[in-house]
Order: structure tokens, then sequence, then C-alpha cells
């Protein structure tokens, strides 16, 4: 009964939501509401279980001095930080003003003055990054590798206004040349692997409802 | 060339960022076909209409979509369209806050009747299928201070499976996002919908236009072509007075030369890299 009862379950949640796709049976859509729900509640309920195991693994490195172990300690201390602050704002036991502007306001601030620079900082770095990479691996070594270079060359000229003598000319050569490079050929190889992955899920989805597929089981 | 440091290489894409940037000159782009269908989708809505916008996007793709999302919260808000603010990236509601609470005094217009601001929700995909079948559901209160869903005026005419809702507009980064949107909401419920993404999204959006995707601005260059649809008719902006659309629309195609002189350099390495392998190919 251990595996026949989860597979059951799968089975029947499954053909539920499949069939709310192509039913509008008011006890079908009820049914499928009611499932949705459960599954939010599952993704919720595993932000806490996410929670709670990087505490167990951070407190037992900290515990052993870790060498990284004050980098640990900071990551606990913000994370209780900002959720204990969260939940105070939340529950109205913080209140910025008159409280017209929410009651988010400290997170918020907190948001804009520390994770939005840091992480736009650390995203920006990519620009580096892409010019050396462009530097080192972007070689002409096959027929297909200059066909890569030479669409991608297409592309990044068209895409922004060339500050150069000569500028438009050349947008007004390599733009109707993007155009038909995004609007046809990569739209029908866009098409072909989307039809691909679509079956590709289909027939892993119907082989997960069917019982054929039990890896979520562990099996 | 494995000897070449690549630290040269950032002191150049260095310089051509900062020179650029203190240049300042904005730079014009006729609006795409794309682009030009995000703004005349909008511009179609009769008044009073309710959009449903979604911000799926954190601070490492904001430069990309913060100035399409605030050009398209000024859109919305000067067309009396009603706004449902929705969220499925944690790191979105605080730009759905910060720009409805600066744009939305400008129109006049009231949180709650206006605009609501429901949050983020966990979940990906099935939050996205969760809200398309059923906002009450997906949403026991509001995300701006714990006001209970049923006690907001502007969802009073919100039915099950999207209905009362005339577009959906996902501003994307990737995962979770518009190809979501479109796998979960779009094509069941027949909703209309628009986005604003990442570059690096936006070679797949081509599949889906125009019938899955009424319309689409693709990363900064979207956004200059939106910017400059939607300050056709407005003011100049004032030196010394608060930011309007029109300084973000500047900004932005100030910006866009910035990129052209990156993508050059860019384009430059690859020539001279591809220059120096055929040459010392036959001495390797």
């Amino acid at each position: 009964m251990k595996r026949e009862i989860p597979i059951a379950m799968t089975m029947l949640a499954g053909l539920i939501v499949t069939a709310a796709f192509f039913s509008k049976a008011p006890w079908l859509q009820a049914a499928n509401a009611e499932l949705l729900s459960w599954a939010l509640i599952f993704f919720s309920v595993a932000f806490l279980l996410g929670i709670g195991n990087l505490f167990r693994i951070n407190l037992k490195q900290i515990a052993m001095r870790h060498p990284d172990w004050p980098y640990k300690a900071i990551l606990l201390i913000t994370l209780s930080g900002y959720l204990i602050l969260g939940l105070l704002e939340i529950e109205g036991f913080i209140v910025y003003g008159d409280g017209s502007l929410g009651n988010k306001v400290y997170q918020d601030w907190i948001h804009g003055a520390v994770f939005k620079p840091l992480q736009a900082t650390m995203f920006s770095l990519l620009a580096f990054y892409i010019a050396s990479a462009a530097f080192r691996a972007f070689r002409a070594r096959s027929f297909e590798a200059t066909l890569l270079l030479g669409a991608g060359a297409v592309v990044m000229l068209a895409q922004v206004p060339l500050p150069i003598p000569g500028g438009s000319a050349i947008g007004s050569i390599v733009q109707p040349m993007q155009h038909f490079l995004m609007a046809f050929v990569n739209t029908a190889g866009q098409k072909a692997i989307i039809m691909g992955a679509a079956l590709g899920v289909l027939a892993t989805g119907l082989r997960i409802v069917l019982g054929i597929e039990r890896s979520y089981l562990s099996e | 060339m494995k000897d070449f440091d690549r630290r040269w290489i950032f002191l150049a894409m260095g310089i051509v960022v900062v020179s650029l940037f203190t240049l300042e000159k904005p730079t014009e782009m006729p609006p795409s076909e794309y682009v030009q269908s995000y703004y005349d989708t909008i511009e179609a809505l009769p008044e009073g209409s309710i959009v449903m916008l979604s911000a799926d996007f954190d601070p490492a793709s904001a430069a990309e979509l913060l100035p399409t999302y605030q050009a398209t919260i000024h859109h919305l808000l000067r067309r009396n369209i009603r706004v449902i603010n929705v969220a499925t990236w944690p790191a979105a509601p605080p730009y759905t806050r910060a720009g409805f609470d600066e744009i939305a005094p400008l129109y006049g217009k009231a949180y709650g009747t206006d605009w609501v601001e429901l949050g983020f929700i966990p979940g990906d995909d099935v939050a996205m299928g969760s809200i398309g079948q059923s906002l009450r559901s997906a949403y026991a209160t509001d995300d701006r201070d714990s006001t209970p869903i049923a006690e907001l005026p502007l969802l009073d005419g919100i039915q099950d499976r999207m209905e009362g809702i005339e577009v959906l507009i996902s501003m994307s980064a990737g995962y979770p996002g518009i190809l979501e949107w479109i796998a979960q909401v779009g094509g069941r419920y027949e909703v209309p919908i628009l986005t604003a993404t990442t570059a690096v999204q936006t070679p797949d959006l081509f599949a889906y236009y125009p019938t899955q995707l009424s319309g689409f601005a693709g990363a900064a260059t979207g956004a200059t072509q939106y910017l400059q649809l939607v300050t056709v008719d407005m003011p100049v902006a004032v030196e010394g007075e608060p930011e309007t659309l029109v300084d973000v629309k500047v900004n932005n195609q100030e910006r866009m030369l910035i990129q052209a002189g990156a993508h050059m350099l860019i384009l430059l390495l690859i020539l001279v890299g591809n220059l120096l392998y055929f040459f010392t190919k036959g001495s390797r």
C-alpha cells in the first residue's frame, strides 16, 4: 500500500488538473482550484523547510568553527533580522509614519539600500566578463561557428544605434537582416524546439500520471 | 594569446562605458512592429478596463525592465485603466510599491479602486495557474496592508478564469515569466498578453507573436522605443524638478549609446581574437 496509494493519488490529481484544461464543468473546476491551492501551500511550507535546513547546516558549521564560519553567522543574522523585522511590520508592531504607505516600508528600505545595489552590481560585472569571453572563445573554427558568429554580429549591430560615421547606413543594411534572422530563422528553430519539448513533457506527464514513471517515489 | 592579461579588456570596457556615460547624448530609435503593437494594445483598451500587471523580475534585470515597467504604469494610469499587481519573483514587489506610490498621485489615482498590490506568490507555474483559475483562491489578502481582498473594490468585477481582466502584462526576466504565463493563462483563458523581457529572453518570444503574444518590448532597445511612443505628447523635462517619464526616456536613450559602444567593443574583440587565431594558427 505504500506504493499504491501515492501512485493512485498522483494519477487522480494529474487527471483532474489535465481534464480541467478541457472541460468547464463546475465540479471539475472547483476540484482543480482546490488542488492548486494545496500546491501553493506545499510551496510555502517548502520555504519554511528550506529556512530550517539552512539553520541546521550553518549552525553546525559555526559550532565546528568552519573556516567560513563568520560568513555563515552573517547569513543567519541577516536572515533572522529581515524575517523578524518583516513579521513585526506586517503585524503592525512597527509602523512608518501614519501607515498610509503600507506595512512594508522598512523592508523596502533594506531592499533598496542593500539588496538592490548588491545584486545590480553583480549582474553589471557580466559586461566585463562577456567582453573577455568574446575575445577568448568566439572563434570561426568551422562553418557552423562562422555562421553563428556572423548572425550574432548582425543582431548585435542592428540592436543599437551606431555612434560612428556611417552608422545609420550600416544600420539600414543590418536591420532587415536582423529582422529576417529573428522573425524567420529564429522563429522556425524556436517553434521546432518548443514542439519537441512539449511532446517530451506530455510523454513524461503521461508516464507519471499512469504510474509508469516512479522516480518521485525514490524508485 | 594565453598570456594576455584580461584586465586590459576590463579596462577598455570601463573606458568605453564611462566615456559614453559622460557624453549624455540621447539617441532616437524607430519603434519596431512588436513594440508598436505593445503600445497599440494598451491604447485600444477602453477607459476603466482592468489589467493584470505581473512583476517577474529582480534587481539584476531592473536596468533592462524598470524603464518599461515605469512607462507602462504611466501609460495605464494616464489612460484611466485600473491595475491589479501580482509578482512571481520575491524581490519584485518593492518595485511595484515604489512605482505606484510615485506615479499614481500624478494622475489622482487611489489605492483599492484604481490599483491594488497583491504581491508575491510562491509556486512558479502552479501559482500562475492558480491565479488564472481563481484569483480569490490564490490570494487571501493584499500585500500593502494585509487587507482581505474581498474588501478591495477593484476586484468586485473579477471572476474566476480571468473574467474581467482585459490584458495580462508580464515584466519578465526569466523563469517563471512570460513563457509560463502564456502556457498557464494566455491560451487557456484567451487573455491577450503583453510583455517586456530581458535581451536573453527576447528571441524566445518571436515564436509566440502575434497569436499568443500581442506585443513585446525586448530589453533596453524595446524600452527606448516604447518610451519614445509613450512620451510623444508629454512636456519636456525641466532641470531641477523631480524625475518625470521624459527623464526616464532621456536616460534610457543615453544608455543606448553606452550599450552601442559596448556592442562595438565586443565585436572588435571578436574580430581581433579571430585575426590573431588565424595568423598564429601555423605557428601552433
